[in-house]
């Protein structure tokens, strides 16, 4: 196994089709900003890239077909390089970024390049639009109507049933992530809010308020990574990968998916992140009190809460008094999401474990100015996508 | 004269004589229940993984809600103007996890709250009321 460096990261910031970040361009304009950027982070020139790993869209671009990876290849200059689509739900950018780890750590390819980028159609996620009964998706939309804001909700109130968590807490959570996006020239919102502006914001699905749930982005992110031999020729302190995972949900989960799920004793309701986080430890051999700072799948404000605690990095029921105490801040004693998170990105699905990579790059490097978190050693980042998938990374300096 | 109800996913849930069931399936080998109805057990213990058709229903605790405050895109459909409802995930006696709209008020609902499974009208098409399966605390 080669060791993995991380040469180099490029983002274009998000934004909303329509804005003035964003405005009307397509998601190989963004994808193609993304890589360029990262190529020049990393000094490597286009034609020495030897395969590319991608995040397939199944909202835009790819030729209608996932090809995104494809259409970055087109753009940057056909070369002929081995290209691979991946496609994981909102975990793809996470997928991608661990094939592309994999492929160097195996000697496969020594200088691969990792994108995700995505267009988002407005308003909440929706189905395929296939309407057939063999379609989960459609079933629970169809017969019930519950999309994605409504189903974190179910889990927000969950937990204040079980650990009194107020609306105010999940409220200062969304406070927390929106000072830091402050200090994010990438983040699609770059203004603190009060915790007046987020109890004022209107219910999407009581219990959770519109500042509390992150919205639909269009956004890219590009990484370039090599081996530690190889990263030496370009730079004396490379960003290693210590573990990239992949996993899938287990049997006994308990959350609630489609439109019913076998009951069993679990307690944990996100197995596959945090069989994908614990893989992680364990390859790395780094322990959950090891880590500097966690960037994790913030789609609500709820998973601030809930996640830490599944993963070990505090007790069950402890993530709250964290959160008073400032202890999940950058400076902290468990910085989450200094970069802001999605609650202020936005999603732009495939593009966001991509994100992810080139935030705990910039933590490690030193270079994330004032959302640095201090003497930042050890990065953890997680995604989480329909079907049950998750991914999870650690980087270090 | 009393309006056709038609449900809104054809042969998915029916009901007689004012009894909601489910149609689902459970493996004959470990006993795992399904709803919909699954080809395969997602058992990774269980060898034999042989599904049947079963039915499902009655009732069950309430493990937690949420509200829809506003509509839900397609391919959800609602009768205008949009009413905001309560939609509850609820552990039922059956042996599952079970999503589904609850009849009650928002706010009359409570969480670990008993409820029962019924048939109820989700929205009006071409004269006829197409229905889903529901929740009513009991």
């Amino acid at each position: 196994m080669q060791e993995v460096a991380v040469l180099g990261v490029g983002m274009h910031r998000f934004g909303k089709t329509g804005d003035a970040i964003v405005g009307t361009k397509s998601v190989k304009a963004l994808c193609q900003h993304a890589v360029t950027a990262a190529l020049k982070d990393a000094g490597v020139e286009w034609k020495q890239i030897q395969a590319v790993s991608a995040a397939s869209s199944r909202f835009s671009g790819g030729k209608g077909w996932g090809l995104n990876g494809n259409d970055v290849v087109e753009d940057m200059g056909s070369t002929g390089i081995p290209v691979y689509n991946l496609s994981a739900g909102c975990a793809a950018g996470g997928n991608a970024f661990n094939i592309g780890y994999s492929l160097v750590a195996g000697g496969i390819h020594d200088m691969v390049l990792v994108v995700g980028g995505e267009v988002m159609p407005k308003g909440m996620i929706q189905t395929s639009g296939v309407e057939e009964a063999t379609d989960p998706e459609f079933l629970r939309q169809r017969c019930i109507g519950m999309p994605g804001p409504s189903f974190w909700s179910t889990l927000a109130r969950r937990r204040m049933f079980e650990y009194g968590t107020t609306e105010e807490q999940f409220s200062q959570v969304a406070v927390k992530a929106r000072k830091n996006s402050v200090h994010n020239p990438y983040a699609r919102f770059q203004k603190e809010i009060t915790l007046e502006d987020v109890m004022n914001s209107p219910y999407v699905s009581n219990p959770l308020r519109l500042f509390q749930i992150c919205p639909v982005s269009n956004g890219a992110a590009a990484v370039v990574i090599c081996s530690k031999e190889r990263a030496k020729q370009f730079t004396s302190k490379p960003v290693m990968v210590a573990s990239s995972t992949v996993a899938t949900m287990t049997f006994d989960d308990m959350l609630p998916r489609g439109l019913a799920d076998p009951i069993t004793d679990c307690p944990n309701l996100h197995t596959e992140a945090q069989n994908a986080v614990t893989r992680a430890f364990e390859k790395s051999g780094i322990a959950p009190g090891d880590v500097s700072f966690t960037e994790l799948q913030d789609n609500t404000c709820y998973y601030e809460l809930a996640f830490p605690e599944e993963w070990g990095l505090c007790q069950a029921g402890e993530s709250e008094s964290l959160l008073e105490a400032g202890e999940t801040t950058p400076t902290g004693r468990m910085p989450i999401n200094p970069s802001g998170g999605f609650v202020s990105f936005g999603e732009a699905t495939t593009a966001m474990g991509v994100f992810q990579i080139a935030e705990l790059t910039w933590q490690l490097r030193g270079e994330a100015g004032g959302r640095q978190v201090p003497d930042a050693k050890v990065g953890l980042a997680q995604t989480l996508g329909l079907g049950g998938n998750a991914t999870a990374a650690i980087l270090t300096r | 004269m009393t309006e056709e109800r038609v449900p809104c996913v054809e042969g998915l849930f029916s009901e007689k004589d004012g009894v909601a069931t489910l149609h689902g399936s459970r493996c004959t080998g470990c006993g795992t229940p399904y709803f919909p109805k699954s080809e395969a057990c997602h058992n990774p213990d269980c060898s034999e993984s042989k599904m049947e058709d079963a039915d499902f229903g009655g009732k069950g605790v309430l493990w937690s809600y949420s509200v829809a405050d506003f509509p839900p895109p397609p391919p959800h459909i609602y009768d205008e103007p949009f009413t905001p409802y309560a939609m509850g995930v609820v552990d039922m006696e059956c042996g599952l996890r079970l999503i589904g709209q609850l009849v009650d008020k928002a706010e009359d609902v409570k969480v670990d709250a008993n409820v029962e499974l019924l048939i109820d009208t989700l929205y009006h098409k071409d004269g006829k009321a197409f229905t889903s399966w529901k929740f009513k605390q009991l």
